[in-house]
């Protein structure tokens, strides 16, 4: 690896920004923190789209990460009602407590 | 490349994992909040890097601006007290978890070793340079594109990326070429299909000018493309966008009349 940044660089920051976020999905309990992990790890990907459009010189990648970033945003907005409505009615935001999803 | 631009690619580097750990540590989440938002800036750092200057802006006002504010209004809405936060004991399934992490990174790094060497991307810089210069001579080289370039050009300067960019896109509206390999080959392959299609050939290529797609990574050139070949999919986010509102709306609310 040299010093200067090249695409390398780039792919493994985001490969470690993406494990990170992958960790934090796993191992926290709190609804909201695993959404911002989740938040991470579109942000990792993006970089790689981005970092190989600059690789080859167009830009479908920049347009596509356009579109993933709004995607997160309707993510986020529906994600966030729903740990609002959980909240009302638990008085939690521990995702093992919301069971009764699952019936 | 100079001085400044690698200096400035680890400062974001290490600023994006510091703060990206922080986020996943820290116990409070409005800590955790706070230290996304500091990771956004320096992802739209990174971006900027790598000339994408729409993309940066977009990431500052729309992650650091609307999803942040949305995840802060909900903590602070929420103001959850210390014993409805949990306790943050060590358990069995971190070490699993961090282990599958760890593992993830590994298995990604080792193969984006295995296939981007320090000869390849040396080897493509040289056949860059080769081909800058045929540029610079006037010829018309029929493609700039990275994929033939077995390392990286992300080590172009910003004049030498725009020259790129502007000769594919040149070669492209002149019917020269097909910069993409195939990418372009959905219609007829010598009408662009961003341009007007009832332009002749000949009238297209005298108004052919370096910069008429617009500059590398600003917004001309991705408007361009979001409403042409991928408008479907633009359209189809806004639906996407109005479902969400509206989904988002009627979950929050205490009790749909």
């Amino acid at each position: 690896m040299s010093w200067e940044p090249t695409l390398a660089h780039y792919l493994i920051l985001s490969a470690a920004i993406f494990s990170i976020g992958m960790i934090g999905v796993m191992v926290r309990r709190n609804a909201i923190i695993l959404f911002m992990s989740i938040e991470l790890m579109l942000n990792a990907v993006n970089l790689t789209f981005i970092a190989f459009s600059r690789y080859r010189i167009d830009m479908d990648g920049h347009i596509f990460a356009f579109f993933v970033m709004a995607v997160a945003a309707a993510e986020a907005a529906v994600a966030l009602a729903i740990v609002l409505h959980v909240f009302r009615h638990k008085r939690s935001v521990n995702v093992d407590e919301m069971q009764q999803l699952q019936y | 490349m100079g001085f400044w631009e690698p200096l400035f690619f680890w400062m974001f580097a290490l600023g994006a994992l510091i703060t990206s750990l922080t986020v996943i540590v820290v116990r409070n989440p409005l800590y955790s909040a706070l230290a996304l938002i500091v990771d956004f800036f320096f992802f739209a750092g990174l971006y900027v890097l790598l000339s994408a200057h729409f993309l940066a802006i977009v990431q500052v006002l729309v992650y650091g601006g609307a999803i942040m504010v949305l995840f802060l209004f909900i903590i602070m809405l929420l103001n959850l007290r210390d014993e409805e936060l949990g306790e943050n004991r060590f358990q069995l399934h971190f070490v699993a978890a961090i282990a599958s992490g760890l593992a993830i990174f590994f298995f990604a790094g080792a193969s984006i070793l295995a296939v981007v060497s320090d000869e390849g991307v040396e080897q493509g810089r040289q056949e860059y340079a080769r081909q800058m210069e045929q540029v610079e001579e006037g010829e018309k080289v029929a493609l700039l594109t990275g994929s033939q370039i077995p390392g990286l050009a992300a080590d172009l300067n910003e004049t030498g990326l725009e020259a790129a960019y502007q000769a594919q896109l040149t070669a492209w509206e002149a019917g020269l070429g097909n910069p993409a390999q195939g990418k372009y080959n959905r219609f007829d392959n010598s009408v662009p299909f961003e341009l007007p299609p009832a332009l002749s050939a000949e009238a297209r290529e005298g108004q052919v000018t370096p910069g008429r797609q617009g500059l590398y990574g600003t917004f001309k050139p991705i408007s361009i493309a979001l409403v042409n070949r991928f408008v479907v999919p633009f359209e189809l986010t806004a639906i996407l966008l109005l479902a969400a509102i509206i989904g988002a709306m009627i979950i929050a609310k205490r009790r749909v009349a």
